[in-house]
Parts: C-alpha cells; sequence; structure tokens
C-alpha cells in the first residue's frame, strides 16, 4: 500500500469521523443505537454491490451494469414467486443463478478484448429493459410471504436481519482482494493485463470470475431489496452503480485498477450513508448531501492524484506503487476499530442519557406549549400539483406554531419514500403524513411508525387501512372517474374514440378512477371507444411524446384525457403542435399550467379540488390528531379558514372537486 | 482504401436503411408525421452526441452532460423569464456550459485527474445543486419569443434540426481537415507521441472539454425551446444515451478513432426504435432492451473484427 493511499484513507477517515461529531451535535436522535444500525441497514444493498465493483476496478475494469442487474434480478424473482409458483427459496436460489449468468454475459464480451465499460454500458440497457420487457414497465410484485420479508424487515435482537450479510461479504471480499491468489492476480490484470499474461496468469479466467462475482452480488443485493422494500419492479436500483463507484473511489481505489481497498470501500460507503442520514435527522435538505458527496469525491481523489498528470504520470504509477507500508494498515486498521468501539460506547452512553431524558418527559404530561412536529411527504417534489399542496401546508403550519418538514423523492419513488420514512421514525416527530405512491411496500413502514408511537395520515393517495390513523380525502373515485367520463363524452359529442395518458400504470389513484371511467364508458356511452392508455411517469415531456404518438398512431382519436397533473398541459402541447384542431383535451390539472391552452380552446375543461387547500387540511388534520382533538367517530373538524369539514370514517374529506373552464380558470392562481 | 475505411458507418446505414424501409412497408404512416417529429426531438441529441464524439476521440469521457443539460435549460429559461432578452438568455446558458466544461477540462488536463471520476463527482454536485436549487420545479410563464425563438413553430423546427445538422457538418469538418481537428485524433491515439509530434496534449483535453460544454449547453437550449416551460429533469439519463449512440457510431472508446457521419447515423438509429416499436404495434417497453442489444452487437462486431 503506497503512502498516498495512506494518506487518502486517513483524510477519509477524518471525513467520517468529522461527520460523526457535526451530525452528532446537530441531529436528532443520531447517537442512537437504533440509527447506529439503521445506517448500514438502509446500505446494505449499495454496500454488497459496492464491493465487488472494488473487485471489478481492481482489474481494470468497471461494471455499469449492476443497478440494472439489480432490477432484473427484483422483476426475476418476482415473477418466478407469484407466476411460476416457486416458494421463495427456489425462487431465490435461481435468481442468484441469472444474477451469474448475466454476469458471465459480461464477462464473456470482456474477455473476447472489448472494454468493459462498452460491454457493461450495453448490458445496463439491456438488462434494464429486459426488466421492463417483462412486466411492461408496470407490473408490480408485491404481497411476498412474511418469512421472506423478515430478510429485509426483520431483526436478530437489535440488529437488522440483512447486515450480517454485509459484513459476511465486507470479509469475505476483504479476503479476496488482500488476502488471496485470485486478488493479487486481479491487481497484476489491473497494472497491465498483458504483463500478467506473461507472468503466466489466465487472465481471461480471472475477470470471468469477477464479473460473475459482480453479478452474483447485484442478485443477493436484489433479494434484500425486494425484502426490504416489499416489492420488486423494474425500475429497482437505478442510479446504483454511479453511487457505488463513487463509494469505491471515495474508498481509495484506483480508477485505473491495480490498486484497491476494502477497508475503504467500507469508509467510502460510511462516509456517504452518514451524510445523508445525518442531513436529513438535522432537518437539512438532503440535496446538500448530494452536493457535499460530489465535493468529497473531488477531494479524495484530487489528494490521490495532486502531483499527477498525463499519460507518463499513468505510466509510472506502476513502478511507484509498492507494496510496503504493512504497518499503516495495520495501524489504520487498528484506528477504525478504535473508533467503532468509541462511537458504539459513546452511542450507547448517549442513547442512555436520551432514554433517562424521554423516561423523565413521559412522567409528566406534554406541556401545552411544545411545539409539534409535523413531517409530511409528496409522491415527488418537482411535481406542481405538490408544490401547490406544500405552499397550503406551509401556510397551516404557520398558523398553528407547528414544525413542518417536508421531504420526499425528487421523482415518483417508492423504495426512497420507505426511507425517509424510516428517518423520520429514527428522528422522532408526532405525526408522519403521507401521499402513498405504493401501498404494499410504504405500509409496513407506515405500521412500524404507528408502534413507535407516531401518528400517521395519509393524504392524497391512501396506504392500507390499519397502517394510518386517517385519510385526507380529496375527492371520491367515483366522483372523479364519471365527471372526467362525463366532460369527455361532452366534448366529443357522445361518439368516437379517445385515448388515456396516466401517471404509471401503478399509481394507486388514477387506477381506481380508471375503472370507474371504464364503468361509466360502459354504461352510458356505447358509441364512444377507448383506443389506447399509456403512462407519462409524471413527467409533462414524456406526455408531449406520448400525446404525439398516440395522435400518429391513432388519427382517428377525437380526444385525450390526460387523469394526472403533468399529463393535461403536455398533452395539450402536443395537440397543440400537431396543429389538429378536431382533438381536444379534457383532464386534470393545475390552473396556471393550463390556462394557455383553455384559452386557445385546445384543452376544453379541467377538473381539480383545490390543492393548497388538501396541503393545508392534512396540516390541521395532523395537528388534531397529534393533540387528540380528531379521534374516530368524530363527524367534523375544525380547519382554519375553510371551516368546519366533513369527517366520514375515517376519511377528512376536502369537499366536491371543481371544473376548470374558459371562464372561470383565471379566478386561480396556483 | 477509399469507402472501406468507412465500413462501419456504411453497415449502420444499411442498418437503418433497413429499419426505414420496414417502416415505408408495415407502417406508412410513420413518414407523415412522426418521421419529422422524430428529428425535431433528436436535434439536441444529436448537438451532444457531436461533442461527445470528441471526448471519446481525445480518449476521455464525460458523463456529466445530463446534468448539465438540465441546468443550462434552466439557466436560460430563469434568464429570460427575469427579462433578459433571448440572445443574452442563450449566451448565459452557453456560458454556464462553458464554465463547467473548463472545470471539468481543468482537472483532468491539468490536475491529472481521471475523466470519469472527474465528471462522475460533476454530476452529482450539478444535479444534486439543481435539486436544492429549484427543488425539481420546472420553469413556465416564459416570455413570448421563448418557444421556437419566436419563430412560428414551423420554422422553429427547420431552425432546430438545421442548427444541429449544421453543427455536425461544422464539426465533422473541422475534424476531418483542421490541425485542431487532428490534434484530437493524435492526442487520442497516444498521448506521448502527440507531445514529442510538438502539440500540447493538455491543452486539447481541456478545449475538447470547453467545447462539450458548449455543446451541452447548446443541446439544452435546442430541447427547452421546443416547450412552453423548461422541464428541471430534461437531461437524466442523456449522458448515457449519448455514449452509447456514439459507440454503436464506431467511436472507439479507446480513442483516436471516430467519425461525425457514424455519430448520425447512431443516434438516428437509437432515438428511432421507440416510435418504430410503436407503430409496428410491438411493444414499446422492450425499447430499452433493444438499444442495449443493438449496443452490445454493434462492440461485438468491433470485437471480432479486432480479433481476426
Amino acid at each position: 500500500m503506497s503512502r498516498r493511499a495512506a494518506v487518502q484513507r486517513w483524510v477519509l477517515l477524518a471525513i467520517v469521523a468529522g461527520e460523526v461529531i457535526i451530525f452528532g451535535r446537530i441531529g436528532t436522535h443520531f447517537f442512537t443505537l437504533a440509527n447506529l444500525l439503521q445506517i448500514p441497514r438502509l446500505n446494505v444493498e449499495l454496500g454488497l454491490i459496492a464491493l465487488a465493483q472494488t473487485a471489478v476496478i481492481l482489474s481494470g475494469g468497471l461494471d455499469l451494469s449492476v443497478g440494472s442487474l439489480l432490477g432484473l434480478c427484483a422483476v426475476v424473482f418476482g415473477k418466478l414467486w407469484r407466476d411460476g409458483g416457486l416458494g421463495p427459496s427456489e425462487a431465490a436460489a435461481i435468481t442468484l443463478g441469472v444474477g451469474a449468468l448475466c454476469g458471465g454475459i459480461n464477462a464473456l464480451l470482456i474477455t473476447r478484448g472489448i472494454p468493459p465499460l462498452i460491454v457493461t454500458l450495453g448490458s445496463f440497457s439491456l438488462f434494464r429493459g429486459i426488466a421492463e420487457g417483462m412486466t411492461g414497465g408496470v407490473d408490480n410484485f408485491t404481497n411476498f410471504p412474511r418469512s421472506f420479508l423478515l430478510l429485509g424487515q426483520g431483526y436478530w435482537g437489535p440488529i437488522p436481519a440483512q447486515v450480517p450479510v454485509l459484513v459476511a461479504a465486507a470479509v469475505f471480499f476483504y479476503l479476496l482482494v488482500h488476502r488471496s491468489a485470485l486478488g493479487r492476480a486481479l491487481s497484476a490484470i489491473g497494472y497491465s493485463p498483458q504483463g500478467a499474461r506473461w507472468a503466466g496468469i489466465a487472465v481471461g479466467r480471472k475477470l470471468a470470475a469477477v464479473y460473475v462475482l459482480s453479478g452474483l452480488c447485484a442478485a443477493a443485493a436484489a433479494l434484500i431489496y425486494v425484502a426490504r422494500v416489499g416489492q420488486a419492479k423494474a425500475d429497482a436500483g437505478m442510479g446504483y452503480e454511479l453511487a457505488a463507484i463513487t463509494a469505491v473511489v471515495l474508498g481509495g481505489t484506483s480508477i485505473f485498477g491495480g490498486r484497491a481497498s476494502v477497508l475503504g470501500t467500507v469508509l467510502g460507503l460510511l462516509a456517504i450513508a452518514l451524510l445523508d442520514n445525518g442531513l436529513r435527522l438535522a432537518d437539512r435538505s438532503p440535496e446538500l448531501a448530494g452536493i457535499l458527496k460530489g465535493v468529497l469525491l473531488l477531494a479524495a481523489i484530487g489528494i490521490d492524484w495532486r502531483p499527477r498528470g498525463g499519460a507518463a504520470g499513468r505510466r509510472q504509477r506502476g513502478r511507484a506503487e509498492e507494496p510496503i507500508m504493512r504497518n499503516t494498515q495495520l495501524a489504520v486498521l487498528v484506528i477504525v476499530i478504535l473508533a467503532a468501539a468509541a462511537i458504539i460506547t459513546g452511542g450507547n452512553f448517549l442513547m442512555y442519557q436520551s432514554f433517562s431524558r424521554q423516561l423523565a418527559a413521559q412522567g409528566r404530561p406534554r406541556e401545552a406549549g411544545k411545539r409539534l412536529t409535523i413531517a409530511m411527504m409528496p409522491k415527488s417534489k418537482g411535481n406542481a400539483y405538490f408544490i401547490a399542496c406544500q405552499k397550503g401546508a406551509a401556510e397551516a403550519a404557520d398558523e398553528l406554531g407547528v414544525k413542518l418538514l417536508w421531504d420526499g423523492p425528487m421523482d415518483s419513488d417508492p423504495a426512497r419514500q420507505n426511507e425517509i420514512v424510516e428517518t423520520w421514525i429514527t428522528r422522532g416527530v408526532d405525526v408522519i403524513a403521507v401521499s402513498v405512491e405504493n401501498r404494499g411496500g410504504l405500509s409496513t413502514a407506515l405500521r412500524k411508525a404507528r408502534q413507535c408511537g407516531i401518528k400517521v395520515i395519509t393524504w392524497d393517495a391512501d396506504a392500507d387501512r390499519d397502517a394510518r390513523d386517517f385519510f385526507v380525502n380529496q375527492a371520491t373515485p367515483q366522483g372523479i372517474g364519471q365527471a372526467l367520463m362525463d366532460a369527455a363524452a361532452k366534448s366529443m359529442d357522445g361518439r368516437g374514440d379517445f385515448a388515456i395518458i396516466t401517471a404509471s400504470l401503478t399509481a394507486a389513484n388514477q387506477n381506481e378512477w380508471k375503472k370507474y371511467i371504464e364503468q361509466r364508458l360502459a354504461t352510458a356511452y356505447p358509441e364512444i371507444h377507448l383506443v389506447d392508455f399509456q403512462p407519462c411517469d409524471d413527467q409533462q415531456a414524456k406526455a408531449f411524446e406520448q400525446a404525439r404518438t398516440i395522435l400518429n398512431v391513432h388519427p382517428e382519436v377525437k380526444l385525450i384525457m390526460a387523469i394526472c397533473s403533468p399529463a393535461a398541459p403536455g398533452a395539450a402541447e402536443a395537440v397543440k403542435q400537431s396543429g389538429r384542431n378536431d382533438v381536444k383535451v379534457v383532464g386534470l390539472g393545475l390552473p396556471n399550467e393550463n390556462k394557455p391552452y383553455v384559452h386557445e380552446g385546445i384543452t376544453d375543461a379541467v377538473i381539480l379540488w383545490n390543492t393548497m387547500d388538501l396541503g393545508y387540511l392534512t396540516v390541521y388534520a395532523a395537528d388534531a390528531l397529534a393533540r387528540g382533538t380528531l379521534a374516530p367517530g368524530q363527524t367534523s373538524l375544525e380547519a382554519g379558514r375553510l371551516g368546519r369539514m366533513q369527517v366520514r370514517g375515517d376519511d377528512v374529506l376536502l369537499g366536491a372537486p371543481f371544473w376548470l373552464t374558459k371562464s372561470n380558470i383565471d379566478q386561480f392562481d396556483f | 482504401m477509399g469507402l472501406a475505411r468507412y465500413r462501419r458507418e456504411l453497415g449502420l446505414a444499411a442498418v437503418y436503411a433497413a429499419l426505414l424501409a420496414a417502416l415505408r412497408i408495415y407502417a406508412p404512416g410513420f413518414f407523415h408525421e412522426q418521421f419529422h417529429g422524430l428529428w425535431v426531438a433528436a436535434a439536441p441529441v444529436l448537438v451532444a452526441a457531436v461533442g461527445m464524439t470528441l471526448v471519446i476521440v481525445a480518449r476521455e469521457i464525460d458523463i456529466s452532460i445530463g446534468s448539465l443539460f438540465s441546468v443550462c435549460g434552466i439557466v436560460a429559461a430563469v434568464a429570460a423569464k427575469s427579462g433578459w432578452p433571448m440572445p443574452w438568455a442563450a449566451a448565459a446558458a452557453v456560458g454556464a456550459g462553458m464554465v463547467v466544461g473548463a472545470v471539468n477540462g481543468a482537472l483532468v488536463a491539468f490536475a491529472g485527474m481521471p475523466s470519469i471520476v472527474v465528471t462522475l463527482a460533476s454530476m452529482v454536485i450539478l444535479d444534486q445543486g439543481l435539486r436544492w436549487a429549484r427543488q425539481g420545479a420546472e420553469v413556465s410563464g416564459l416570455p413570448a419569443d421563448f418557444q421556437w425563438l419566436g419563430f412560428s413553430q414551423h420554422g422553429g423546427e427547420w431552425l432546430l434540426m438545421a442548427a444541429a445538422l449544421g453543427l455536425l457538418v461544422i464539426f465533422a469538418a473541422g475534424t476531418r481537415w483542421l490541425a485542431a481537428g487532428r490534434a484530437v485524433y493524435a492526442v487520442g491515439c497516444d498521448r506521448e507521441s502527440a507531445r514529442l509530434a510538438g502539440l500540447r496534449p493538455r491543452r486539447v483535453v481541456f478545449g475538447v472539454f470547453v467545447l462539450m460544454g458548449a455543446l451541452a449547453a447548446v443541446a439544452a437550449l435546442l430541447n427547452a425551446i421546443r416547450f412552453p416551460h423548461v422541464d428541471a429533469s430534461a437531461g437524466r439519463g442523456l449522458e448515457l444515451q449519448v455514449i452509447a449512440a456514439v459507440v454503436v457510431g464506431g467511436t472507439a472508446i479507446a480513442g483516436g478513432r471516430g467519425t461525425m457521419l457514424g455519430t448520425l447515423i447512431g443516434v438516428a438509429l437509437l432515438v428511432s426504435i421507440a416510435p418504430a416499436l410503436t407503430f409496428l404495434h410491438l411493444q414499446a417497453q422492450w425499447e430499452r432492451a433493444i438499444q442495449g442489444l443493438i449496443i452490445l452487437l454493434a462492440v461485438a462486431v468491433d470485437g471480432l473484427r479486432r480479433g481476426r
């Protein structure tokens, strides 16, 4: 191990220590045993992939296909279990085989001398593509047996079930990379494949082993991912390849091969994971974690690469890298163990402290003046619909004097929603209010929150009924479905073809509405036909492309019904650009986005409830629930400027939606 | 000599022609509207691919362009919305692209850091920075001269395609006949030989990254003016799509070899797959799998030929 690598390791260690100290001070409940175990739990999948990637990069290669392979393996597992009728263990075994096989495909091409970057770029598309093809991009496997889910959600005492897997994998890769003949051979290949061949190493076979291993790890990660999130969908593991490479390179492994450090990879993972977790617990923006990650990466590499440059530098590096400095390695190891011990001791001490504080707090009743914390999560933060909700929520939080945490995935991502809820449970909030992307996946996490004494509200889209206390319901699915179909029929004069653009094919709300749209269609409008039904992933640009393709494939379509808010302006723009003034759009959408199209006569009408009021009402309901003024059996709720709102069963009702047309759309501004 | 050196381009062109012929027979509707629309949508990808061809020929890689693409689109939109005239807004976007390209280039060329790591870091920083700043929100309510630069839709579409093809031709000619263009190939083939031949490899690499940044910004502009609003995640996944198109187009990832013509056909082929599938009434969900298969086939052919 070279001196520079050692310096880099020390710096990384200092960074990790710094993070621990800083977040220990500013993060809520950062230093609890539960949280310190939660961090590895959420990173087992990434860890497995990063460990395998360390070996791949050691050999001078790169595997970009691992994230996609995780998705493929998740889908294969789901398919085998649900449609193939296999038990979870058999399905898991076959899935691992598929992972190894896919790694083998990479190996086959790479050992023929094609650059790994390109081969795995191709399989990056291929594997994800097969997963999407198999499921149509929409099929979603859930309701796995309890015994299987224990792998991702169970605990052995305080230890999450999957953490030992990660520890075992780390030890395995440490031995493989630093203590085995294969590791030596890979390092030689990394420095110079040609030289390694002359030295008598079977280069092809060793490389093949490494890519198969990488595939295997991706498959194992897929199983754990499915067990943790409780669902298998084609988009699982997206972006993991780059995250894993970041961790590996941060850990001091040379991207050109020849030099790797498994310990470094573990430290790199830890540095990244701590950032995410710590910033969230400190109520800081998680995007900040992303930025810091990039800066960290540059800084770490900068230390390694400072004095070098150009091809000459690269060539010399091989010679400079002599395997000396064993003592430093040992020293680092000892320091890490000591640091870990210190962290755990410190953690226990602080946990004890916080426990005793908690016990003391429980002894006396909650003071009336205590500031409540309400954590609220949209399906995706960027969506204009949810931005309007956030405005309303912030207004209500101001009026009530409660602390509002607003966080969610940037794009619709059920796995991310799970992670955020888990972090909120650790942080400790009074109420969690979620708009649920995937019912099966998130309900488990919400039940856990309720067990921890946190009140749970769902809004906009519901979870399982036993996973939440109340649902803030914007409108009944039947009302929306019927209203949409009636408006469409009115625009079409009762006859002709139409197409629907929806959010994603797994979105619970939209599927429910579609059911009622079809029901209404069958009973009331025999001369109208639904000819196409396409998802737009809640993106306006995608809705635009979908609408344009629909108009070309089905020129006879007279109307496009857009049933999620980004789809309405996207479809209207496509109709406008196609120059077809005989095609109309109706749908669900926000006033500001749709104003121009409504005035131009492309969009006939959009239906909407007041989304700002939805956010506003949710915060009022959450506040009332936490203070005990909203309880089962109640029939109404006092909600600030909205007045007295109706409560039916465990639904808090927002009231009827309204139609926005040319005559009234200018009265609204959100 | 002669045509033999364009074997890859000819092979690809044949595949593309076969695809178009199949569409002509089985789905004549494809050529009415979709073909035109497809090229409008492909123009930004093409511009980014031109830059990526340069980068890969110089034996580097840039995976930050997807994020940079999103950032530049938003920069232009925010500038236009706050009242800047359109040329200034466009200049601001291109300037932003060049600054990022220059930072990448300086770290790669002068600090000697590996380009994949540098651009991985700048990808993460740009992407998360944009999310932090905008919270994923799009920019709408743009001035009237933003969409299609104030031209009619028809004129705007032709302008878009002309700009993309014009850039391609300029760079094709530049890499073929200009000394600066040949220097990129020389540096990509062997940095040390290039230096001994009197070139300055570091400056060449730096320049290539600055150009990449500028072209990514131009691509973002061409994409942004198609819509009355600008999406904050417009460039998601663009980097890998563009690298795939360039590699399918015959540019060697080991540097020193590749043509703009190949890149053009590579882009054309990859962007046609999804709509072609829909028109042939096949299931569109296999699009990505077919893309991957094409990439693997292209590189497998390369590998076999080299093996011979």
